[in-house]
């Protein structure tokens, strides 16, 4: 086959001789189950990124507040937050700055919200168990590396619970 | 991709009755499947750009004003979705990769063209050993009959664009036709 290629039709004349598919690659159930799953896949990572973004704006929101070191609204500061504590990021604040700080939210927030009630009984877990895994350890005489890795998490989760209080104390005092 | 569509069958559809739309998938996937393989070569990528395109008929069914055939709506759904394949960034970025890669090698594709009986298996082969553009390109005016112009319109590229492609398109085929020893140096089958 030596076909003459340069102009337009003899060509297009052999491509468009070309054979065709015979059969479609699966039938319609087949293309109507990968468009369902199509679909469905879509939906949820809409839905997950709508959350996603919510959830960033609100990190967003407690950071700011946090580096802009903004005072705690007139009843926070005439009740709870009454002791000098430096608005440090709490990844970076010393465990009992934190302790301390922690100490001084209200004990129950006037207003609870699911979520972030269960946020911080998780955290409160998981703080706890560490501290039996701390006890444990130190019973034990374990590796100081152990030790400290186990330090680590717990200043970690101490300092993620910081934010999420502190979050939820703005939030009651904007009511 | 003329395969004509009954005006009840079409209506039925448009109203959602799913027998109505399986009629219309048989009648129509096929051209639309070898339609969108011309376009962009490879097997599975255009079974994805087949899906995506089926689901846009379906969606859209009830605002088909029948000034064209059905076929030839389809047809226009299936090549906006493989220009808009070939016009993304990520897919530009990977041609580059992949055509610096084969810089005086053998395009790996070759050998995953079905293996068509009679003499349409060489320009299968030829066909595939394109750049994906340049493919789109010589199969938009050659068979589809659009001008540079259009096809410039369409990849959003200057009118020597689609006149550079296309002629360098056709040097590489021909250099598969002629030259036997270039061929044989390149198959791998």
């Amino acid at each position: 086959m030596h076909p003459d290629l340069a102009p337009r039709g003899p060509l297009g004349r052999l491509l468009r001789a070309l054979p065709e598919e015979a059969q479609p690659p699966y039938d319609f159930h087949e293309f109507r189950r990968r468009a369902a799953a199509q679909m469905e896949t879509a939906h949820s990572s809409r839905k997950g990124h709508l959350l996603a973004t919510a959830a960033s704006i609100a990190v967003l929101a407690v950071v700011l507040l946090l580096r802009l070191g903004l005072s705690p609204s007139p009843r926070i500061a005439s009740g709870a937050l009454t002791a000098p504590v430096v608005v440090t990021p709490a990844g970076s604040a010393r465990p009992e700055v934190m302790e301390r700080w922690l100490a001084g939210f209200p004990e129950d927030p006037a207003l609870v919200r699911v979520g972030t009630r269960a946020a911080v009984t998780g955290l409160e877990d998981r703080i706890a168990q560490l501290d039996d895994l701390l006890s444990a350890a130190r019973l034990e005489r374990a590796q100081r590396a152990r030790l400290d890795a186990l330090q680590q998490e717990r200043t970690r989760l101490l300092g993620a619970l910081v934010q999420v209080r502190y979050a939820e104390t703005l939030a009651d005092a904007a009511q | 991709m003329d395969t004509a569509v009954p005006d009840e069958v079409l209506a039925r559809a448009c109203l959602g009755d799913e027998t109505a739309r399986e009629a219309i998938y048989r009648t129509l996937a096929p051209a639309t499947l070898t339609f969108i393989r011309r376009m962009v070569g490879q097997r599975a990528l255009a079974e994805d750009i087949f899906q995506d395109t089926m689901m846009a008929l379906y969606e859209r069914l009830p605002q088909f004003r029948r000034e064209a055939p059905l076929g030839a709506w389809l047809r226009q759904i299936a090549l906006n979705r493989c220009l808009m394949y070939l016009r993304s960034p990520w897919q530009r970025a990977r041609m580059r990769l992949e055509s610096s890669e084969l810089a005086g090698g053998c395009a790996p594709n070759m050998l995953a063209v079905p293996g068509y009986r009679g003499e349409s298996i060489d320009l299968e082969r030829a066909l595939a050993t394109l750049a994906p553009t340049a493919r789109a390109v010589v199969w938009m005016f050659e068979v589809e009959g659009y001008s540079h112009e259009e096809i410039a319109r369409a990849f959003g590229r200057s009118v020597s664009f689609s006149k550079s492609q296309l002629a360098r398109a056709h040097a590489r085929l021909r250099a598969w036709f002629e030259p036997q020893e270039i061929r044989q140096s390149c198959t791998l089958i």
